[in-house]
């Protein structure tokens, strides 16, 4: 049916339409994973089939369907509304023809153009029983992020302030508890400064003398400090 | 540092959607579950199954709605609003006797429901129809030996007649028409048949009351006779009682003045006349039949006389063999107002008498008192009285050992009563909620006057009213100190301090607000917003006047009511509830202060006009009239207080687009049913200029169009019709902002002009300065019934637009960056825009249930949604009415200036703690550390 009918001819031959035979539409829940049985649905659970005017309602009944008496001619939208359950939508037609009336339904998609069509849920004439699928379980709640000592000991902040107390306490400590032999080879590393007696990378950082390297002075090794030092200093003096 | 730049911005999703905390549930938000007054005859206890040892007690309400209340609690078990294509009030609930079943019938449906869950079982339609009577057939069949018992329904209109219906399907067996044109009144059943009672009218004016007994199995008429009552009953209300499905039915009606009370014993042609008795000088108002439902009860009655101020009965058996009715004894007349609940237990009949005082039990048989229980003083309050009731007796060998009543107070409240104990309350007068609004607590308000005053006079004079205001303050201070330590431990116990009843406490969050509502019922109730939406006070105004479409009005600690047919508004306590003297108010309120709308609206003949302030008897100052064929169906003005924080949007170039920022906007929305086509105008309500103009074609125009207007945006929402084959289906959300220009950095026609004119907004051109727009369009799963945006106290937090869903009962706050019209269509976002948080279109909004303010709970028959800002800035305050009262709050920007409960206090404390214990541990390590490297040479 794709006349363009103007609105009043419409309603005239629906109207025309249910004095002939109308569709009886029947929807049953298809239990799945989400939901394994619609006996715990509420009981404000129902259906809508909408096209024009106020669409067509049914509650969810004592045996899970949903049932749609006298429903005419056209192309609906069929919704589950459920308080805990959300289901996927359909689009029903039925079309007018001679005698028991043709109804088909089809998934179909939010914000897709009406002809998109999906799977189909149904086909058949007169009492038609179609297939309604539950799609996700609503979540109303947001978890609040509670205290978990696991997590707050896998936070790397606290992994890293952990092991800088390990250093700070338990070095010392090792350091006490080395034979002798280890110690005094230690003292001597210490002494040669691979541990801590050469100039770290910060402190040469912090005291690198820029004018000094500005004038092309070029840091290789350790310079003949009587040699060079007093010179230049004689040097700045004079001038 | 790599580590501390991935810590910082996983902090900054954490929280990305809006939702209700599961433990915040039920704290912040407040829910009655409501289902109206219930209606006398349409309450019962009733096991939900056979052999069920506990009872519910099902009630089909003024508005329509089936309940099932657990006795123990008064907690809402199911509840089923009935919908009617017709415009009734009139509903019917009965339910057999050990039946899984309850059959509800309204307007022209019939309905059977689960008891247990209230589930639809079954319905039978009667298109053209009403249901004016439904009875369960309580005798057991001959012809099939089923457990399930029919239903008689009585219908008028369109088919007249009686029609039996099968109890498991609601298919009809068969049908007794009525050509006769009397107007149908009641159906009733006895052992033998059934006989439906229909009023006949005589020429002049009287009815004659015409009982025809039909044949239960077959629907044949057996017999039929006509009453002779033209002299006393001149329309249906002067009939007291008809039926009971007794062993032997009744039919009892009164003279115009109550002088005698006539009752026909249905199956037999005498009536017995009973002179009602006359004590004092008082005259008998009302008078009430009460008699068991029960079949196999005996045939005992009870005729309860009301006057103005006092209250008596008498009880009467019936002689089954002689067809007479016998004075058995009389109960004493008290004073004030009482209720008769009748009850059975086997075949005795027990009459329950209910009144402020006590709760007695007599037996139907003797004149002795079975049981007496004096009422709990503190149990009533504010001097109600019972007016109707059902009750359910414990009767054991010769005594009541317990009765409890479910009783509806003249006060709305629906209670039980057990043992004269009042064990629950539901407030089912605010079921009848018309209008609310929203008043602040009176210190609130005097601190703002007080301020106000500062504010306009000179340095010196207002810096001398705030010394003596503060040492006018100091006053309270030691009750604060005496009050922090309760405060400190309640803080720490996670509960807040109970404040008394009829007391409403202020606090630091502003979330104590009073709403006050009124009710069709013309009663004006006061809920506390902080305190989960407890009444404060209720009075009737009903006394003073009827309240037709009342407008409510909140200001100096004072409730204005104005109504249409009262000539002076009403003027209550916002904090007492007590009348004040109109004088009185207007001493109070000062009219200097008094902050209202500039333009009030109004439509007229098809036609937008404004007005200039609340006078409508002046000229308009302007009309909007839309175009042949067109029909303005709604308008929304944008809010008179609605701070805007910032004047602009700062984009993420930050370049600045200008918001256009107009007090004087109205969204006026309009139909052409002819050509399916609905438009939206943006006016100016200072000038009546359009603004903006837009319309939809393929709409369907018979649904409701629901609008909001805040700030610079406005959103509507739109159904499309079924004839758009080649296009979407379903529901439409438009949201549209407005700027001042197109271009950021750009204030259009206005520039930086401090002052400008609605009418001559730009004198340079002498043209409208039109506000640039861009929308976007949603396509939505459910309709929207209503829709509004949420406030908060300096309009910094970003607004939340609330919309109802009515078909899921649900409220939703959908957030403003959600549908922000500046998403990029098409493509994915620059990181410009995505760094102003700007996603990619998609047409499809599906609704978060994180969304949804109502989470698990269900709000049916939702009026209107107000909302108001607390004191702090992050939260808004949402009140709902219609059926269901509901309040929540909501902070959009989540609650940035308050602690939430994920907030540990106590771990707070322990963390502190333990970091003491570790400094008086760590100091002297430090110290020896630091001397030693002063001292030790390595």
């Amino acid at each position: 049916m794709r006349l363009q009918l103007p609105l009043p001819l419409l309603a005239a031959l629906t109207a025309l339409t249910t004095f002939t035979h109308a569709a009886r539409l029947t929807l049953t829940i298809a239990p799945n994973a989400l939901l394994s049985s619609a006996s715990v649905l509420p009981p404000s659970t129902h259906a809508t089939l909408q096209s024009s005017g106020p669409p067509l309602r049914a509650l969810l009944t004592k045996t899970n369907t949903f049932v749609f008496d006298n429903v005419t001619a056209g192309s609906y939208l069929g919704v589950i509304h459920c308080r805990d359950i959300a289901f996927e939508a359909l689009r029903i037609d039925v079309s007018s023809g001679e005698g028991l009336q043709k109804v088909e339904a089809w998934q179909t998609f939010w914000g897709n153009e009406w002809e998109n069509k999906g799977e189909k849920r149904g086909e058949g004439s007169g009492g038609v029983v179609v297939e309604v699928r539950p799609v996700g379980v609503k979540e109303f709640y947001q978890s609040r992020g509670g205290f978990d000592p696991l997590s707050f000991l896998k936070s790397p902040m606290i992994l890293m302030a952990l092991f800088s107390m390990v250093i700070i306490f338990g070095m010392p400590y090792l350091m006490e508890n080395m034979d002798a032999e280890t110690k005094a080879e230690f003292e001597e590393m210490r002494g040669k400064g691979v541990l801590s007696g050469g100039p770290t990378p910060a402190s040469q950082i912090q005291n690198f003398d820029l004018a000094s390297w500005m004038a092309g002075k070029t840091d290789s090794g350790p310079p003949p400090a009587a040699a060079i030092e007093p010179a230049q200093g004689k040097g700045k003096k004079r001038g | 540092m790599r580590l501390h730049a991935a810590l910082g911005s996983t902090s900054l999703f954490v929280a990305s959607c809006l939702a209700i905390f599961a433990d915040d549930a039920g704290h912040i938000d407040y829910h009655y579950a409501l289902v109206g007054l219930p209606k006398q005859d349409a309450t019962l206890f009733q096991q939900p199954f056979a052999g069920s040892k506990a009872s519910l007690i099902y009630t089909l309400s003024d508005k329509l709605v089936i309940g099932a209340v657990n006795p123990k609690d008064g907690e809402l078990v199911w509840r089923q609003p009935l919908s009617s294509s017709t415009n009734t009030t009139e509903g019917y609930l009965r339910a057999g006797e050990d039946q899984d079943t309850v059959i509800s019938a309204a307007g022209d449906q019939v309905a059977a429901w689960s008891s247990s869950d209230g589930r639809y079982v079954w319905g039978s339609k009667f298109p053209g129809s009403t249901v004016k009577d439904l009875e369960i057939l309580e005798l057991p069949d001959s012809k099939a030996d089923r457990d399930v018992k029919d239903a008689i329904v009585l219908l008028s209109g369109g088919v007249q007649g009686v029609k039996r219906l099968d109890g498991k399907t609601g298919i009809v067996r068969w049908t007794y028409e009525d050509a006769s044109g009397d107007v149908p009144f009641q159906v009733s059943s006895s052992a033998i048949s059934i006989y439906y009672i229909s009023l006949h009218s005589t020429l002049l004016g009287g009815i004659k009351i015409k009982v025809t007994s039909l044949d239960t199995l077959s629907g044949q008429k057996l017999e039929q006779y006509t009453l002779s009552s033209e002299s006393d009953v001149s329309s249906h209300e002067s009939i007291l009682f008809a039926g009971a499905n007794s062993a032997s039915p009744l039919l009892a009606w009164t003279d115009k003045a109550k002088k005698t009370v006539k009752i026909n014993i249905l199956g037999t042609k005498s009536t017995t006349t009973i002179a009602v008795p006359t004590k004092g000088t008082d005259d008998v108002v009302k008078i009430t039949l009460h008699a068991p439902h029960r079949i196999n009860s005996l045939s005992h009655f009870l005729i309860q006389y009301d006057t103005a101020t006092s209250h008596a009965a008498e009880v009467y058996h019936v002689d089954a063999q002689k067809n007479t009715i016998i004075k058995a004894y009389s109960l004493p007349e008290l004073p004030g107002k009482g209720a008769f609940t009748t009850s059975t237990s086997d075949a005795n009949v027990l009459f329950t008498r209910i009144t402020p005082e006590e709760t007695i039990v007599v037996s139907s048989a003797s004149h002795a008192v079975l049981g007496r229980w004096p009422t709990k003083k503190a149990t009533f309050t504010d001097d109600a009285y019972p007016v109707q009731g059902v009750s359910e007796v414990a009767f054991r060998s010769g005594s009541a050992q317990a009765v409890r009543s479910a009783v509806l107070f003249s006060n709305g409240q629906w209670t039980l009563v057990r043992n004269g104990v009042l064990i629950w309350a539901r407030p089912e007068l605010l079921a009848n909620a018309i209008t609310a609004v929203w008043a602040d607590l009176p210190e609130e308000e005097a601190l703002a006057h007080e301020l106000a005053i500062e504010g306009h006079q000179n340095v010196v004079a207002a810096y001398i009213h705030r010394i003596t205001r503060h040492i006018r303050d100091l006053t309270h201070l030691p009750a604060y100190i005496r009050s922090i330590p309760a405060q400190v431990v309640a803080n720490f116990a996670g509960k807040s301090a109970n404040p008394t009843p009829r007391e409403v406490q202020q606090d630091a969050f502003g979330f104590h607000k009073l709403v006050i509502v009124a009710t069709d019922k013309g009663r004006l109730v006061a809920l506390d917003a902080g305190s989960a939406g407890r009444i404060v006070w209720s009075v009737d105004l009903a006394a003073a006047a009827t309240l037709q479409d009342p407008v409510l009005r909140a200001a100096h600690g004072l409730i204005e009511v104005n109504a249409k047919g009262l000539e002076t508004p009403i003027f209550v306590n916002s904090t007492t509830g007590a009348l004040i003297s109109s004088e009185a108010a207007r001493a109070i309120q000062d009219p200097t202060l008094v902050a209202d709308e500039l333009i009030s609206y109004d439509v007229v003949n098809g036609e937008l006009k404004g007005y200039l302030g609340d006078v409508k008897a002046v000229d308009p100052i302007w009309g909007f009239a839309p175009s042949k064929g067109e029909r303005i169906i709604g308008y929304t003005a944008r809010p008179v207080v609605d701070p805007v924080a910032s004047i602009g949007k700062v984009l993420g170039d930050r370049s600045v687009l200008y918001k256009y920022l107009n007090p004087n906007l109205v969204l006026v929305t309009t139909v052409i049913d002819s050509t399916r086509t609905a438009s939206v105008y943006l006016l100016d309500s200072a000038s009546g200029n359009v603004l903006h103009a837009v319309s939809h074609p393929n709409i369907d125009t018979s649904r409701a169009i629901p609008s909001a207007i805040s700030e610079h945006w406005f959103s509507y929402s739109l159904t499309l019709d079924a004839s758009t084959d080649d296009t979407c289906r379903g529901y439409q959300l438009i949201v549209a902002e407005l700027y001042e220009s197109a271009l950021a950095n750009d204030r259009g026609p206005l520039g930086a002009a401090s002052n400008s004119s609605s009418f001559q907004p730009s004198s340079a051109s002498g043209d409208a300065a039109k506000p640039y727009v861009i929308s976007q369009t949603y396509q939505i799963p459910e309709e929207i019934s209503l829709m509004t945006a949420t406030q908060t106290r300096q309009g910094i937090t970003s607004r939340e637009l609330l919309i109802t869903l009515p078909e899921s009962n649900s409220i939703v706050g959908i957030p403003r960056y959600i549908i922000d019209p500046r998403r990029p269509i098409g493509r994915d976002p620059t990181p410009l825009e995505a760094s102003e948080g700007i996603t990619k279109y998609n047409p499809a909004l599906q609704f978060d249930p994180k969304w949804y303010l109502n989470h698990n709970m269900e709000i049916i028959g939702v009026k209107d949604v107000i909302t108001s800002a607390a004191l702090v800035e992050s939260t808004s305050l949402v009140f709902s009415y219609g059926l269901d009262i509901f309040g929540t709050r909501v902070a959009p920007s989540f609650a940035f200036d308050m602690l939430g409960k994920g907030f540990n206090k106590i771990q707070m404390l322990a963390t502190v703690l333990a970091l003491g214990v570790g400094v008086v541990f760590v100091a002297p390590l430090v110290r020896r550390k630091q001397i030693n490297a002063l001292w030790q040479i390595t």
